[in-house]
């Protein structure tokens, strides 16, 4: 179904969006037609989550396998002490419809694999990485590549946190930086207001690229330290030997075809 | 020729052999975390080229561990 008006309710809701002229309600429309894949309700996916769906983007696809733990609330704003024990995303189902119902939340309780998530990422404008582990992250950024979808790469541990926006074809692409294997989730520290700062940029980011306004954090890996309230962009460039990008990968060999199927 | 030369690493004053590589600091103020990226100048660099840059006086190095978490 196409789109093409907001309701009378909708543009009260969205008033103070809507009188920003680089918004406007051509703007809203867009933000109401993209679906966004929030991969992780942890830390920084309860922060994008929040905004996404305040800012009224119209279907919020957030997938994460855990369920909620008491260890998790200095951070993770979108679940509460009644949802201890509760899978997340039901969880994260229940406070964005109660913020926002025009926004469509589809949860998706699985834990992230070359498997799934092609289809998990199906009709995306963008994919928000809200992981803990640099396994997973390599998955979103080879669906990214694979399907041609902005990844918007963030990450925390303790007082700093990082973020950038890769764009298939023309960015670098997160394995340009990170090649190497990590697939141990370690439990490190972090103080809440880090996956604060990071998810609101990733959010931002998503509005940006839903709307074509701005611009964006792209071949810069911004580094935010908490201690210092410092924030540094590091010049990237494209890493012409990377395995995923570069000029001799094959993108095709590193994913096992989407099987829907389970053993 | 002076054989050493200072540059600022991870915000602090280093003195270091001049024409040092970057394999070279890596080394020497043992940062052997394999989770390391460098920046140099406000720039990142690929591992493959650590062998081969060398810092000249003055230059910013920083080494940063980067952030998985979520």
């Amino acid at each position: 179904m196409v789109i093409q008006s907001i309701s009378p309710e909708e543009a009260v809701r969205y008033n103070r969006q809507l009188i920003l002229p680089e918004i406007a309600p051509e703007g809203q429309i867009k933000l109401k037609q993209a679906r966004v894949l929030i991969a992780g309700a942890g830390g920084l996916g309860s922060v994008s989550a929040y905004y996404l769906a305040a800012a009224g983007v119209g279907s919020i696809r957030i997938a994460d396998s855990d369920c909620v733990d008491a260890g998790n609330l200095n951070r993770q704003i979108l679940h509460g002490t009644g949802d201890i024990g509760k899978a997340k995303t039901l969880s994260a189902l229940e406070k964005l419809r109660n913020l926002n119902p025009y926004c469509n939340v589809e949860p998706i309780q699985e834990f992230i694999t070359d498997g799934n998530i092609l289809d998990m990422a199906e009709d995306c404008a963008v994919i928000l990485d809200g992981t803990d582990n640099l396994k997973v992250r390599k998955i979103l950024n080879r669906a990214s590549i694979l399907k041609g979808i902005p990844l918007v790469y963030g990450g925390v541990e303790g007082f700093s946190g990082m973020v950038t926006t890769f764009i298939p074809g023309r960015t670098s692409c997160l394995e340009c930086l990170f090649s190497w294997d990590n697939g141990q989730k370690e439990e490190n520290g972090i103080i809440g207001p880090v996956p604060g700062m990071i998810g609101s940029i990733q959010s931002m980011e998503a509005i940006k690229l839903i709307l074509g306004i701005g611009k964006l954090l792209t071949n810069k890996l911004l580094v935010f330290n908490g201690m210092g309230i410092s924030f540094r962009k590091i010049e990237i460039e494209k890493n012409p030997d990377c395995p995923v990008c570069g000029s001799n990968a094959d993108i095709c060999s590193f994913m096992k075809p989407a099987n829907k199927t389970t053993k | 020729m002076n054989d050493e030369m200072e540059i600022i690493v991870n915000g602090h004053k280093e003195t270091v052999p001049a024409g040092s590589t970057l394999s070279y600091l890596i080394h020497h103020f043992k940062e052997h975390d394999r989770d390391l990226i460098v920046e140099h100048n406000g720039r990142f660099v690929y591992s493959r080229r650590y062998n081969e840059i060398s810092v000249r006086e003055g230059d910013i190095i920083e080494f940063i561990n980067p952030n998985f978490g979520g």
